[in-house]
């Protein structure tokens, strides 16, 4: 279930950031999130040891929907994470 | 020889990173550890130039690596080279693999570890207070610590590099969590070696503590 909501992730972040590519990300990373970290631990956040990076260092995982429908920035991040391509 | 391990620990990912090495590398280093606080440029450039190793957590950039509340510690072209001279330099810092890790090696330093790119993982903010428990955290920041201690081992840097490498790939293979596994393999992928892939540093003793350190009391 979870694979498969990742998938969708992935398949999102593949476009330019965009607002409507940013929204459909937004929608595909809340049901992965549903589907995955959020059950078994208490807060798990995404951190990152950037500085000037235009995103904040501390993104709790149900919070990424909301920075990825309105951060480019994060946006090109979590591309670059998860589907391994440079923005 | 002191080693120069500094520890910001101002924010939820300073402070995750840092109780990983407070925890698993400060016990066995000499004390010159520059944690919190003290993770500033004058404590550095009154310590660095007698360690043979420097060991960095914080927040970075292409051309910078800072301590604590982002204060600058190292930056390309603002530093004085016998801070560096002759050292093996591990920076658990976003970037600083771009152009601030070629100054140093430019500049005399033996062997650079870094990143060239940002350095991700997934915490539980929840553990905030004893980061050395949070096993999410674990899953990417206890490469770092078996590498750094592979280098306190007497291992190379080459070797050291690999050990942090190989934790990545085999964390990877067995993490369940796709998000969690995408930031292992984002960080194999920009893991970087600069310098003598053969420098090494003084062997240090490994002391197994029986116990943990205390909870981090500051608020998060």
């Amino acid at each position: 279930m979870a694979n498969n909501e990742w998938e969708k992730v992935k398949e999102a972040l593949r476009k330019p950031a965009t607002p409507q590519a940013m929204k459909e990300a937004a929608q595909a990373f809340a049901q992965y999130e549903k589907a995955s970290l959020g059950k078994a631990n208490s807060r798990p956040t995404l951190v990152n040891l950037g500085r000037g990076t235009g995103y904040p260092h501390a993104v709790p995982v149900d919070k990424i929907p909301g920075e990825l429908a309105t951060n480019p920035q994060f946006y090109n991040l979590m591309k670059k994470i998860v589907t391994k391509e440079k923005s | 020889m002191p080693v120069s391990v500094l520890m910001s620990d101002f924010d939820l990912p300073t402070r995750s990173a840092s109780g990983f090495l407070l925890r698993y590398i400060a016990p066995r280093v000499e004390p010159v550890q520059l944690l919190s606080f003290l993770a500033r440029r004058l404590p550095f450039r009154l310590s660095a130039p007698q360690s043979d190793i420097i060991i960095g957590v914080g927040h970075g950039d292409k051309d910078s690596f800072t301590g604590q509340n982002e204060s600058v510690i190292l930056e390309v072209g603002k530093y004085n080279p016998r801070e560096v001279k002759g050292k093996v330099i591990k920076l658990l810092s976003c970037q600083t693999g771009v152009a601030l890790g070629p100054d140093l090696i430019k500049n005399g330093a033996k062997a650079f570890l870094g990143y060239k790119d940002d350095y991700v993982w997934v915490m539980d903010a929840d553990l905030a207070s004893t980061p050395w428990a949070d096993e999410l955290a674990g899953t990417c920041l206890l490469p770092v610590v078996d590498g750094l201690n592979a280098l306190l081992d007497g291992k190379t840097a080459e070797e050291a590099f690999e050990i942090e490498r190989e934790g990545y790939l085999k964390n990877a293979a067995a993490e369940e969590d796709d998000l969690i596994k995408s930031c292992l393999e984002f960080n194999y992928d920009n893991a970087v070696l600069l310098g003598d892939p053969a420098a090494r540093v003084r062997r240090r003793p490994n002391i197994t503590i029986p116990l943990p350190p205390p909870p981090i009391l500051l608020p998060v």
